[in-house]
This record gives structure tokens, C-alpha cells and sequence, in this order.
């Protein structure tokens, strides 16, 4: 087996581990009212098991770190796919800190999908490894990049407890305002959840299926980015390996499989979208709230009530301040490292590779929005007294600000860091 | 109305304590038995005293926290907007007012319109930020020096209340304690316990307080004064123009440029660029048939002008200073003079040619020359002949009829000599020569000096006689004399980072009232581990507790 | 000790009124400094075709005109007729024209003075005078009267109508 091979099977092994340790640590929890058993040794049991085989995920997950350093030849965390591993990888270190300080199992029915899926969406992004362009091509890169996914997966794990505490907290049979706005927020929060697994889910299922659409369209450079000074029109192409729901505004089949019966695609982006992969990426996104919302929608009628009540008996018997003072802690620990990962060794890097320390490059501006976010969190908690709901809904935005910091901004926007392939 | 500030212990505190300086008997008469509001040890705040002139408003308005969140809040989303659309500052050429439009439609004009192409220097986002370094300033100014003076003057035994209504709370009666002897003996052991868990503990009788980590009450301070040191470095920036300089060069390989508004010179030796083999690629890229660079340097010489600096006439006195290969992630440094690989573009140009002047019918040749595009000397020795340049076009063109030239850069060189020497007519021979191989056809070199009766030819032996320069250089240099203020003020930020979130400040308070044990403890945060603390001393001094049973019934409202 | 602590805030407040008033403004306030119309214009010396050396500051009194100029520019071509022509007419009304050439080899501008038969004082610069002129279009052409003072900064071709008026114009212009 060559070195890129041990190292994917470690992965793909450690994605597994984690699901069955995710598996455990609900079976902690819910088991203890099964018959015949002492509720207090089963947990301890149960939860030890799980961490342990939580740790062996993560063993795993170090194997593919080193073999892919080796066999690439760098520090395995130049692009998407990478990026988004090594963030899992430390959601689960943040995890593991977590829970040798607390102790509670509870923290892993929720720290350990938040992993998972994030290793699941690397997984969509090509698994190839690069080699370094020359910017990247420094010891920075390491520091850099590594200190800030441990930030930020202490404010996932921060997330993770903090959207526990709310499931746990809120009356889902209330019917005032404000609890209805609760139950609602946090159905929603998991239908964002939904909606990424249903990417994550189309992405692979037409993968699978090896399906294939190409588009041509016209692009017209700007006389300021062409060679000539003259405005200029471009033929590009863009390949779709999700069928077309969607195509490029003012774009040419090129070639198309048929799917579900259907030939042609349904609708053409709006005119706004004027680059050559805006329609694609509007596509995607367009897949990934239809299955989002078929899986949300399906799992409700299974259910028969909202999923934040059904989970909610599993949470009973973990103690809520437990929960809001864990979500905290986690954040707490977390902002000084972000603070020096995402804010001041970027600062150092920048000011050695690309001539100035801060330059207001979207990367830049959404880790400084990020950092805001939480110093406003800290503030409101610390000197205002925001606890339980109030700091635990902060808690659960500040992670979706993060996710579109690491995701959304190479998205949609794209600027200096956009390198990381998406 | 007035209040009535004397406590009962005797201690004349401030208008609008809270909690008494000295006992810590809360001040405000509730009745109720919530946990005690501890932020700043309920000492009075400065912006909270009485009888307020309008300066006074002012540093309330900043020192108050709820200020400081709306105004991150507001920078926030201000920030967030200048993502939307390409700042004007990642172009280096462009109309700002007509590319937002033609790029951006609607959209782009309003975006443009609103100033937002360049968020980051508008007059209200610089605003924000200099409000929150004064709400930086004022709220750490009015809560230090009170929490100061309560930490540096804390006394021992504390009134009952204050006990009672902490967030950590144990009371409790101990049997074997039958007077005022056994109770001291029992703090005097308990004070041990929690010595070696490196409290500071200070007794009184049968009371006690334990202290510990008080510095990470600092904390906040120390990262607020480093923000504050950050802020003032960026806009020291700002407004001390020769602290800060930035200017982009284009340096051809072989070329020395100036850098602008300095002495400096720099000169690109060598450009070398080195691009990934296939092997070195995965597949899907090599598929693509994308081509990514491995390293590109420039081999740079700056050079400082020691002689005739920026003197229009005379040429300037270059000496050199520093060698250094320029890459990416290395930057050549020179007295505070950092200058950077930006980029590149392969810019084929020519520099120069070993031209051979020649017989046209017998090909006999008379001797070589070296005639630069750049700035070509005006006469040519060649064997025999005089070759007076009477004629440079640098980028040849007909303009209406005429010989001209479309602009400075060497793309289509074309020269006109005029011969003398041996077998010349006496005002000279007259020869057109163009240096590359496609523009001598394009314009039919060969006919026009044939027809002009030229007997000479001017022509290059093989492509070493070629000079080109392939890559054009991007650099950019910079000086930037207040970076030192910057990694100070981050790293004074981040070292009260560290102080404030990874420690926290623990106090416990103990007395004893006849057997009755009162024990109150307070953190700055995490409660959990204040907990546990407290519960395992109880334990070593024979009281079982479970931890989470100490957490004062009482919640907050 | 109640005194010196509201001068302590009275300090705070009144710096940070500064700082944010500096900052703000410290775009309207720092003018880079370009020639504009009244102001005096920027000596300089610089060598001419001809090897003499020309400044400024020697024709004080003197109105002058001072044209950039290169061969690669199609406008600054067509109007160097009207510019000559100017030049030979208003000679004896002290008139002085100085053709600032703009980096070019000299030989090129050699050939191109010889071509078009231009006789006024040609300027060879490297981009040192037409950086303080803050020329970044071609032509650009200033006119400084006997004063010293830029009157007119025209950018773009010149008719020769509209170079006799600004000439008039210019002339009037007594020390």
C-alpha cells in the first residue's frame, strides 16, 4: 500500500470512529434508564468507551496528518479539503480538552458531529494533494493556519454545547411569543445543519453516480484586466457534477446527461450572477436546500413533532448550567488562541509575505468580524450578565459567522486567500 | 435626596457604593437574598458619581460597557459591508467610478455611490474606531483604580450578608467545635489546606480570606492597554507620513529602477522563476494543463544614491548598498527599507543586439557593434565605417504617412543610419535597420534599402547576439517605521490574553459564628472549577460536599 | 486631589477630540503638492538637446511656456507645428517655449526635432521634472507669467487659436 494510500484509509477509518464513538456517547446518556442496571456505573462505563474510542479516532486522524506531511511533502493544510480535516481534527482536540476538564459525556453527542460533519464536507473538495505555490511556501504556514482551526474549533465545541443548552432549555410546548421565536430558532439552526449534510449528501450521491453537464458562456474581460487595454469576450467553459437545476446566465449546453427524465435545465441564473461559476455555485446551493429540506421535512414526519423535541429527552438529565458554563468555557478558551492564530501570526505572515500587516482582504476582514463577535460575547456575558439562552443563541450565531468566514467568504467572495480551491 | 453612605461597621464609603468597602455589608437595603452583584467588588465607578457637568456625561457615555458593544457591534457589520464588492485598493489601475457600474450594474453604482468601495477609509468607520479606542481608554480607566483600591484594601472578616449571598456558598454547623479555640484551630488547619493549593490565606481570628491568581483580574486591563498601543501605532501611521511609505516598481529583468521619493535604486540582476514539474502535479491538474510556479526570485542589488540625486541633468552617483534574492516569503531588508516580491509577467523585450555590419553581395563582414534599445549612443565605429545614427523609432509605426513611433517601449525597433567610410557617398549611405527578424518583413527592410541603393547590410549573426529581457519584475517597498509599536501593543494584548482567560481570580471568605461555618468563594469564571476547589478543602477537613451542591440556590433574576 | 482628576479627564477627552479630528481631516489637509493654476511654479534645470543647460529661474520676468511633450504621442505631434509657429511669431515679445521631452532616447528625439524642423529649446527629462509637474497625461502644457505664476495648465492638444489667445493673455501680464 503506498503512503497516499495508508493515509485515506486512516481518514476515511477515523471518520467511522468517530460516528460509532458518537453512537456511544448517546448510548451513555440514554441508556441509563434501561432495566436493570446502576445509571451511574453505566454512564461512567459507557462514556469512558466512548472517549476512548474517540481517542482512537483521533489516532487515526493523526496517521493520515503525518503520512500525507510526508508523502506531500507539506504541512497538510493548504486547501479546502485539507483545511477543513484538520479543523475537524481539532474540534475534536477541543473536545477531548473539554471533556478531560468537565467530564460530560453529554458534550460528545453534540462535539462529535459537529466533527464529523465538517471532515464529511472536506471530503467533498478534491482529495489531491498540491504542491505549494510560493506564497504559501513558508514556516507560517503551519503556525498560522493551525493555531487558528484550534480557535476556531474551541468556538465549535463552544457551539456545540451552547445549541445543547437550548434544546435542552426550550419549552417546546410553550406558546408565547418568545417561546415560539425559540422553538423556531433553534428549528431552524437545524435545518442549517440539514441543509449542509444535504450538500454534503448531493454532492456525493451525483459523484456516485459519476454525472456530468458542461456549459460554455461568454465573458466579457474588462479593458482594465486584458492585455490590450480593450475590452475583450472570452468563451469559458464550466462543468457541472450536479445535474442542472440551474445554469449560467446566458450560457450554451455543451453537453448534459438527463436526469429524473429531464433534459434541459430548469431555470438560468439570475443576470447578476455574472461569472462563469456563479451559476454552478448558485446550482449547488440550490441542491443543497432541496435535500436540506426533503431530509428535514421527512425526519419531522417520521418524528411527528419538531426535531429539537425529539432530541431533547436525550439531553434531560445534563444539567443546563453545566452546558452554558462548558459553552462558555470553550469560547473562553478559544478567543486567545483565534486571537493569535487568525489575527496576530496572520498579521506577522502578511507583513513578511505580501508587504503589509493587514490590507482589508475579505479573509482578513471576516476574522476580524469573527473576533468582534466574540469580544461582543465576552463583554455581554462578563459585564452585562448574558447567560444561559441569550449567551448560548451568541454562541451558536458566532459559529455560523465562523463557517461563512471559512467557507462562505471563498464562496462567495474571493480575494488573496482564494488559493485554498473552492 | 441623600443617601445615607456611613455602613454599619463604621466605614463612610462613596455615593452609590454598592457593596461596603470595608465589610462588604451590601449598601442598598433590598431585603432580598440574591447573589451579590461582585463586578468591580462593588466599589463606585467613576462614571457613576453624582452631580454630572457635560464632561462628565461625555466619560459616562464612554465608560459604559453597553456603549463599547453597540460601537464593536456597529464596526462589525460596517466591516462586514466593504466584503461585498472588491475594494478599490486591490486595483492598482482602474476608475473607480466607472468600474463599479460597468462590472457590478445597479448594484455597483449605489455600492460606489455609498462610498463603500472603500469602506475602510471613510470618515465613519475611522470614526468607530476612534471611539473605540476612547471607550477602550475610559471604561478601563473608570473600572481599574476602583477595582484597585477594593483588591489592595480587602478586609477579613466580612459581614454576614456578604457571605450568605455569594455564588459559591457553604454553611454549616460543626459539632465538635465548642468554643472560640477549636474554631480558630479549625481555620488555622484549613488555612493549610488551601496554602498548598497556593492560596494566599490571611486569618483573623475565626475568620479567614484565601486569595489566589489575583493578577488575572488584571487581565482585561493589560490586553485593553495593548489594543490601545495597536490603535495609536496605526494612526501614528496615518498621520506621520514620513513613518510609512509604499510604492510599487516594475523592475525588467537587467533594469535598475528608482524607487520614488527615495535614494534608492534597485537593480534586477536576474529573474529566475522555476514552475512545477508533472510529476510533481496530481493529475487533474496536469489534465487542466495548469502550470504552477515552484519559485520565482528576483536577484536583487539595491543601490543608494551617495552623488547628483535626483539631479535632471547630471546622471546620479550609484553605490551599492545590499545583494539579496527577493522571494515571496522573503523580503529584502535595508535600514527600515523592506522591499517584496509582488508578482511577475513575462514581458519579452528587447535590450540590446551584437549587430555585424556586412557587404550585401559578398557577405564580407566588417566588424560587430553593440546598439542598445534603451538609449542608443548617436555614432558606431565599424572597421572602416562611421555609422551615424540620424534615426530611432522605438516602437515603429507609420503616423499619417510618416515614421513614427507608438510609444517609448522597444516592441517594433527601428533605426536609420547614415554610413561613411570607404566606397560612401560623401553625405553618407543611407540604411534602415530593423533589429527583429518579423518586423524586417513586416516592413520590407531589404526593399526600402535596396531601392534607397544601400550596398551595406546590418544584421545579427545568431540569437546570442540577442539580448531580451523575458520577465518584467513586480516589487513593492515599503517603510514602515511604527511596525515595533504594533507587535508591542499585540503582544501586551495577547499577554493579557493569556493572564485573563487561562486564570482566574478565587477568593474564599470563612467565619465562624459560635459552630456555625460560613464559607462564601468567588471567581471571576469558571464557577465549576471554584467548585470543585472548594468541595475537595471541605473534604480534607472532614465535611463531604458535592460540588454542585455549593452553588447558591439563589439564582439571579 | 478631586481637581486633578477631572484634569485628568478633561486631558483624555480633549486628545481623543484631536486624535479624531486629525485623522479625519488629515485627508483635506495634507494638499500633495501639485502645481495648480495661481500657484508659483516649481524651479527646475534641465539639459536641452542642444548641451546647454536651461532653468527656469533664468527667464524670470520672462513669460514662458512650458509644453510636455513625446514623439509616441499622436497629439503632442499634431500641435509641435502650432507650437513652432507661436514660437517664431512672439520671439521678439520675449516670449520663451520650453519643450519638455518625456524619457525618450535622445536620438529619437534628435530625429524628431530635425523632421519637423522645431527650433525652440528642447528639454531631455527623466521623469524627475514631469513627476513635480505631476504631468500624467500627454500633452500637459502650463503657462507661467512674468511673475512666476502658473496662469494656465492645459491638458490635451492646443489648436493654435487657442494658443494665440492664451498667449495674449499671458503677454498682458506685467511684472
Amino acid at each position: 500500500m503506498s503512503l497516499e494510500q495508508i493515509s485515506n484509509t486512516a481518514l476515511i477509518a477515523a471518520f467511522f470512529i468517530y460516528i460509532i464513538a458518537f453512537f456511544m456517547f448517546v448510548i451513555s446518556i440514554t441508556g441509563k434508564k434501561w432495566s436493570n442496571r446502576d445509571p451511574e456505573a453505566h454512564m461512567k462505563r459507557w462514556s469512558r468507551f466512548a472517549f476512548g474510542v474517540t481517542v482512537l479516532g483521533i489516532a487515526s486522524q493523526i496517521i493520515y496528518f503525518i503520512t500525507r506531511w510526508i508523502y506531500s511533502g507539506h504541512i497538510p493544510n493548504a486547501n479546502m479539503f485539507e483545511f477543513m480535516t484538520l479543523l475537524s481534527m481539532m474540534i475534536i482536540v477541543g473536545f477531548i480538552i473539554i471533556y478531560i476538564i468537565y467530564r460530560s459525556a453529554g458534550t460528545g453527542v453534540f462535539a462529535l458531529p459537529v466533527a464529523f460533519i465538517v471532515q464529511a464536507y472536506a471530503m467533498v473538495f478534491p482529495w489531491e494533494a498540491e504542491p505549494l505555490i510560493p506564497a504559501l511556501q513558508d514556516n507560517w504556514l503551519k503556525i498560522h493556519v493551525t493555531t487558528a482551526a484550534l480557535g476556531e474549533a474551541f468556538f465549535a465545541v463552544g457551539f456545540a454545547t451552547g445549541l445543547m443548552y437550548l434544546i435542552r432549555t426550550v419549552n417546546f410546548s410553550g406558546t408565547s411569543k418568545k417561546e415560539r421565536r425559540s422553538i423556531k430558532g433553534v428549528e431552524f439552526t437545524i435545518f442549517v445543519i440539514l441543509v449542509v449534510v444535504g450538500f454534503i449528501g448531493s454532492v456525493f450521491l451525483f459523484n456516485g453516480m459519476d454525472y456530468h453537464a458542461e456549459f460554455s458562456k461568454d465573458v466579457i474581460v474588462p479593458a482594465e484586466e486584458s492585455e490590450l487595454e480593450l475590452e475583450q469576450v472570452t468563451t469559458e467553459n464550466v462543468e457541472y457534477t450536479l445535474p442542472p437545476i440551474v445554469k449560467p446566465y446566458n450560457s450554451e449546453i455543451v453537453s448534459m446527461d438527463s436526469y429524473f427524465g429531464i433534459q434541459k435545465p430548469l431555470f438560468e441564473a439570475p443576470f447578476w450572477m455574472q461569472g462563469v461559476n456563479a451559476g454552478r455555485k448558485l446550482n449547488t446551493v440550490v441542491w443543497a436546500f432541496i435535500i436540506g429540506t426533503l431530509l428535514y421535512y421527512t425526519l419531522r414526519l417520521i418524528l411527528r413533532k419538531p426535531i429539537g423535541a425529539s432530541i431533547q429527552p436525550i439531553l434531560n438529565d445534563l444539567d443546563p448550567d453545566d452546558l452554558d458554563e462548558i459553552s462558555y468555557r470553550s469560547i473562553a478558551l478559544g478567543f486567545p488562541i483565534f486571537t493569535l492564530g487568525a489575527l496576530i501570526f496572520a498579521m506577522i505572515w502578511a507583513h513578511i509575505a505580501w508587504e503589509r500587516f493587514w490590507g482589508w482582504d475579505p479573509k482578513e476582514v471576516w476574522a476580524l468580524i469573527v473576533w468582534l463577535f466574540y469580544s461582543v460575547y465576552l463583554h455581554l456575558r462578563l459585564s452585562r450578565g448574558w447567560q444561559g439562552s441569550k449567551s448560548s443563541w451568541l454562541s451558536v450565531i458566532g459559529f455560523l459567522i465562523v463557517m461563512f468566514t471559512l467557507v462562505g467568504v471563498n464562496l462567495v467572495i474571493a480575494g488573496l486567500h482564494s488559493y485554498a480551491g473552492v | 435626596m441623600i443617601q445615607n453612605t456611613k455602613c454599619e461597621c463604621g466605614h463612610q464609603n462613596p455615593v452609590n457604593t454598592v457593596l461596603c468597602e470595608s465589610c462588604g455589608k451590601p449598601l442598598i437595603e433590598d431585603q432580598s437574598m440574591e447573589t451579590l452583584e461582585m463586578r468591580y467588588d462593588g466599589a463606585v465607578r467613576r462614571s457613576q458619581r453624582e452631580n454630572k457637568t457635560i464632561i462628565d456625561r461625555v466619560w459616562s457615555f464612554f465608560s459604559s460597557v453597553k456603549v463599547a458593544i453597540y460601537l464593536i457591534f456597529f464596526t462589525l457589520c460596517g466591516a462586514s459591508l466593504g466584503t461585498i464588492y472588491p475594494q478599490e485598493s486591490t486595483f492598482i489601475n482602474i476608475d473607480p467610478s466607472t468600474y463599479y457600474p460597468e462590472t457590478y450594474g445597479t448594484m455597483g453604482s449605489i455600492y460606489y455611490m455609498l462610498g463603500l468601495s472603500h469602506t475602510y477609509e471613510t470618515w465613519w468607520f475611522k470614526l468607530l474606531l476612534i471611539m473605540i479606542g476612547t471607550s477602550l481608554v475610559i471604561c478601563s480607566l473608570d473600572r481599574v483604580l476602583p477595582l484597585y483600591r477594593a483588591l489592595n484594601k480587602q478586609k477579613i472578616r466580612k459581614h454576614d450578608q456578604f457571605i450568605r449571598r455569594q455564588k459559591v456558598v457553604y454553611t454549616g454547623d460543626i459539632k465538635e467545635i465548642q468554643n472560640e479555640k477549636d474554631a480558630e484551630l479549625w481555620v488555622n488547619e484549613f488555612s493549610g489546606i488551601l496554602k498548598k493549593k497556593f492560596y494566599r490565606v490571611t486569618t483573623d481570628g475565626r475568620s479567614l480570606l484565601a486569595e489566589k491568581n489575583r493578577f488575572s483580574r488584571w487581565g482585561p486591563y493589560i490586553n485593553h492597554i495593548g489594543l490601545i498601543i495597536f490603535l495609536l501605532a496605526v494612526l501614528l501611521r496615518l498621520i506621520v507620513s514620513p513613518w510609512y511609505m509604499e510604492e510599487y516598481i516594475s523592475v525588467l529583468d537587467g533594469e535598475i529602477e528608482q524607487i520614488p521619493g527615495t535614494n534608492y535604486y534597485v537593480e534586477n540582476e536576474r529573474f529566475i522563476v522555476e514552475f512545477y514539474s508533472e510529476d510533481e502535479l496530481s493529475e487533474k491538474t496536469v489534465e487542466k494543463g495548469k502550470i504552477i510556479p515552484k519559485l520565482f526570485a528576483t536577484e536583487a542589488v539595491l543601490y543608494e544614491c551617495v552623488k547628483n540625486c535626483n539631479d535632471p541633468i547630471k546622471d546620479p552617483v550609484l553605490e551599492e548598498v545590499k545583494k539579496h534574492s527577493i522571494q515571496v516569503n522573503e523580503p529584502l531588508e535595508y535600514e527600515g527599507l523592506l522591499i517584496y516580491q509582488m508578482g511577475y509577467e513575462e514581458t519579452p523585450i528587447l535590450n540590446s543586439v551584437n549587430a555585424t555590419l556586412k557587404n550585401r553581395e559578398s557577405n564580407e563582414e566588417y566588424g560587430q557593434f553593440i546598439l542598445e534599445m534603451d538609449n542608443p549612443k548617436s555614432t558606431y565605429e565599424v572597421g572602416d565605417y562611421q555609422l551615424e545614427l540620424i534615426g530611432y523609432y522605438p516602437d515603429f509605426t507609420f503616423i499619417n504617412g510618416e515614421a513614427g513611433t507608438k510609444s517609448s517601449k522597444p516592441n517594433t525597433p527601428a533605426f536609420i543610419f547614415s554610413i561613411h567610410g570607404p566606397g560612401m557617398p560623401d553625405k553618407g549611405e543611407i540604411n534602415m535597420y530593423f533589429p527583429l527578424p518579423q518586423h524586417k518583413v513586416t516592413y520590407q527592410e531589404d526593399q526600402i534599402n535596396i531601392a534607397a541603393g544601400s550596398t551595406l547590410v546590418i544584421d545579427v549573426e545568431s540569437m546570442q547576439d540577442v539580448d531580451f529581457s523575458l520577465y518584467t519584475s513586480f516589487l513593492s517597498a515599503r517603510k514602515d517605521t511604527i511596525l515595533p509599536m504594533i507587535w508591542i501593543g499585540l503582544s501586551i494584548s495577547m499577554i493579557g490574553l493569556i493572564l485573563g482567560f487561562y486564570w482566574n481570580h478565587r477568593r474564599i471568605w470563612l467565619k465562624f459564628n459560635k459552630n456555625q461555618l460560613l464559607l462564601g468563594a468567588h471567581s471571576n469564571k469558571n464557577w465549576f472549577g471554584l467548585r470543585k476547589e472548594v468541595a475537595q478543602a471541605l473534604h480534607k477537613s472532614g465535611i463531604e460536599v458535592e460540588a454542585k451542591s455549593l452553588e447558591n440556590e439563589v439564582k439571579d433574576s | 486631589m478631586k481637581n486633578n482628576k477631572k484634569w485628568v479627564q478633561y486631558i483624555i477627552l480633549i486628545l481623543f477630540v484631536v486624535i479624531a479630528g486629525v485623522t479625519l481631516f488629515s485627508g483635506v489637509l495634507s494638499t500633495d503638492e501639485v502645481p495648480e493654476v495661481g500657484n508659483f511654479a516649481p524651479d527646475f534645470s534641465l539639459k536641452g538637446l542642444d548641451g546647454q543647460v536651461y532653468q527656469l529661474s533664468d527667464f524670470e520676468g520672462k513669460p514662458v511656456v512650458v509644453n510636455f511633450w513625446g514623439s509616441f504621442c499622436e497629439p503632442c505631434v499634431r500641435e509641435m507645428p502650432a507650437i513652432e509657429d507661436i514660437y517664431n511669431k512672439y520671439q521678439s515679445k520675449d516670449l520663451i517655449i520650453l519643450g519638455v521631452n518625456l524619457d525618450e532616447p535622445e536620438v529619437t528625439v534628435q530625429s524628431f526635432v530635425n523632421q519637423v524642423g522645431v527650433t525652440f529649446p528642447i528639454l531631455l527629462d527623466k521623469n524627475i521634472v514631469s513627476d513635480q509637474y505631476d504631468v500624467r497625461y500627454y500633452p500637459t502644457t502650463y503657462f507661467i507669467d512674468a511673475n512666476g505664476i502658473i496662469m494656465e495648465k492645459k491638458i490635451g492638444e492646443m489648436s493654435e487659436s487657442y494658443l494665440i489667445q492664451t498667449v495674449n493673455k499671458l503677454i498682458a501680464v506685467k511684472e
